[in-house]
């Protein structure tokens, strides 16, 4: 394999790998709740801002065990407070008032932090490069990558194979799996479903979180990140079928390979998501891994 | 017969658009004495015209577009384009704006509506976002980029050029027909099918009525009246922002109706005058956290009164005259205007 065609395709990966994050609490709660959440790149926002201010103070490690379960308290508390109360209301209310947390969460994030953007340093052990030939032997001379940004593909793939893990091997798993095909037989067969409900939707913000903490180092932390990586993470969800979890991971590397071969014609790049959902929606309207008959 | 009921409807719709026009036109009078200056009024009533359009599609047909800035923007885009290139004359540059804003919403009509509305609101955002990104990239050259598109002469019309006040008045026409047609459009058969594929769409394809292609219109329709709001937008400021593009500008609109009162023509113009003076007046104190305060409103609204200010000033109504006609007066007529 030539070293460039190799570091396009691990490009590819770590582009993808963002959009990937939020792509999956988007399907996970869209397939259960039946809600599309136009809070989710709020949601993402407030991992990078809270990944800011918590490793700047207390240190990435203490980071990592903080930013993640604080914003599946977050999701739990939307859930709770806000989101359970448009079940058994219009898809277009559901999507208005999830369009109005993400303002009120960019505005308020605008208001505290300022517009600009906010350095997000990697910490020490994630900072430099890797000497990828000396690992890996099929590449011809000195190849290098950035550290940071593979310990970003690592940790997506690591969250999409727990989350795997999680669906298909536990019990909470099932239960999850049987609402996205018929919560109503469920409700039907005495689960709380209820409370499971708040459980995804706090696990999808949490993924979210996970996002915000690794991706923002990358991105960059300023109030607009939120709906700049909601509309991509949107149409990773629509070309993969919408509820679809595996659905979302492949069509999220297949958006991330799309931008890394782009990358040469940066005006090309800059539409080729959209280019790409069209044809898709084109030529299979429910997506990639959609289910017949989930929103056609 | 038929005679007699049209000049019923005539005079059912003479009224109300008498009385918007009399609001409208003496708006440089009053507007002032409230804190409004001069040229707010005209950005209003543009944005009235957009908006109604935009709740011909949410209110009546029931489909919630994130990306009606697409038209606006598109439409400033070729009216600024036109009085670069072309003349300054606004007559041609506005009936080739409202040709580009009929392709394209033709074009994302036919690829979009027959979707359902989740996933409809999610590609109207992306394909709004998608003109965005190809203005700034793609058509920088054409656009003038992150700048915008500067340096428009003056518009004219028939050798006359426009300024403040022959500005707002060519503004208040087109609002004035805008709620016009809307009207008529909403006491239409035609908006009769609207309303029904709002409530249940299937049902009435059962009925054997062509469901897309009333859909497909009436995206049209409203794509129509934000293109042209984006043009007079460029005729009351010969300067094309990259905003007018982007999802912002598609939220304004959003919450704009949805605060006034979606499935009205009132509530949605309302809606805009609100946010616009509220803009205005509220920056003034409390700066840039207008829009967080706003924000608030909207999600209050959306939780709590669904129905926005229209429906709000119904529900005070109905409690005033509930107090004051005491309890036993209570009828279950008004009992239902509770609910």
């Amino acid at each position: 394999m030539s070293n460039a065609l190799f570091l396009t395709l691990l490009t590819g990966l770590q582009l993808g790998a963002i959009y990937m994050l939020i792509a999956l609490g988007l399907t996970l709660i869209f397939g259960t709740l039946g809600v599309v959440n136009f809070a989710h790149g709020a949601l993402f926002m407030l991992g990078a801002y809270l990944g800011v201010i918590i490793a700047g103070e207390v240190g990435f490690l203490l980071a990592i065990l903080l930013v993640p379960p604080l914003l599946f308290l977050i999701g739990i508390l939307l859930e709770r407070g806000i989101i359970k109360n448009f079940y058994d209301r219009p898809h277009t209310d559901q999507i208005l008032v999830t369009f109005g947390i993400a303002l009120v969460v960019q505005e308020l994030l605008k208001w505290i932090f300022g517009a600009n953007n906010i350095p997000f340093p990697t910490p020490e052990w994630g900072s430099g490069v890797v000497m990828l030939h000396e690992y890996l032997p099929f590449l011809e001379g000195f190849v290098v990558y950035p550290k940071w940004r593979l310990i970003l593909v690592l940790v997506s793939l690591l969250t999409v194979v727990a989350l795997f893990v999680l669906l298909q091997f536990t019990r909470f798993g099932l239960v999850v799996r049987a609402g996205m095909r018929d919560a109503e037989i469920l409700r039907f067969l005495g689960i709380n479903i209820e409370r499971r409900f708040a459980i995804v939707f706090g696990l999808g913000a949490g993924i979210a979180g996970i996002a915000g903490l690794f991706g923002g180092p990358v991105t960059q932390v300023y109030p607009g990140i939120g709906m700049a990586y909601l509309v991509p993470s949107f149409l990773v969800v629509v070309i993969g079928g919408m509820g679809s979890v595996p659905g979302a991971v492949i069509a999220s590397l297949l958006i991330g390979m799309a931008l890394a071969f782009s990358a040469e014609y940066s005006a090309i790049q800059q539409i080729i998501i959209y280019l790409i959902a069209v044809v898709v929606l084109l030529v299979r309207p429910r997506g990639l891994l959609g289910k017949k008959g989930v929103l056609e | 017969m038929i005679h007699e009921r049209e000049t019923g409807a005539v005079r059912g719709e003479l009224v109300p658009v008498g009385i918007f026009a009399a609001i409208a036109l003496t708006m440089p009078f009053w507007f002032p004495l409230i804190g409004g200056y001069s040229g707010l009024d005209t950005k209003i009533l543009i944005f009235v015209i957009f908006v109604l359009g935009f709740d011909l599609l949410l209110g009546f047909t029931g489909y919630l577009s994130f990306g009606h800035a697409a038209f606006f923007g598109t439409s400033a885009y070729t009216t600024g384009l036109m009085l670069l290139h072309y003349s300054s004359e606004i007559i041609p540059a506005m009936l080739m704006s409202i040709l580009v804003t009929f392709v394209l919403a033709l074009l994302i009509g036919l690829l979009l509506t027959k979707r359902t509305g989740i996933y409809f609101a999610i590609l109207t955002l992306a394909f709004a976002s998608m003109l965005y990104r190809a203005a700034l990239s793609i058509f920088s050259d054409f656009t003038g980029g992150d700048n915008g598109l500067t340096g428009l002469q003056s518009p004219t019309l028939f050798g006359e050029q426009l300024h403040g006040s022959s500005v707002f008045i060519l503004v208040a026409l087109f609002a004035i027909v805008g709620f016009w047609i809307a009207l008529r459009i909403a006491r239409s058969p035609f908006g009769l099918m609207l309303r029904a594929i709002k409530s249940n769409q299937e049902r009435l394809a059962y009925t054997g009525v062509d469901v897309s292609l009333y859909k497909l219109w009436g995206f049209i329709v409203s794509g129509l009246f934000g293109g042209i709001a984006g043009s007079l937008m460029v005729i009351y400021e010969p300067y094309v922002a990259t905003h007018f593009l982007h999802w912002t500008m598609s939220g304004e609109v959003v919450i704009m109706s949805v605060i006034g009162g979606v499935g009205t023509l009132i509530g949605p113009m309302i809606g805009a005058a609100f946010m616009m003076y509220f803009e205005n007046v509220a920056s003034a104190w409390i700066g840039e956290q207008w829009l967080l305060v706003l924000g608030l409103l909207f999600v209050l609204i959306v939780m709590y009164l669904p129905g926005g200010f229209v429906d709000g000033a119904r529900r005070l109504r109905a409690w005033i005259r509930h107090r004051r006609s005491g309890r036993d007066a209570q009828t279950p007529a008004e009992k239902d205007t509770h609910g």
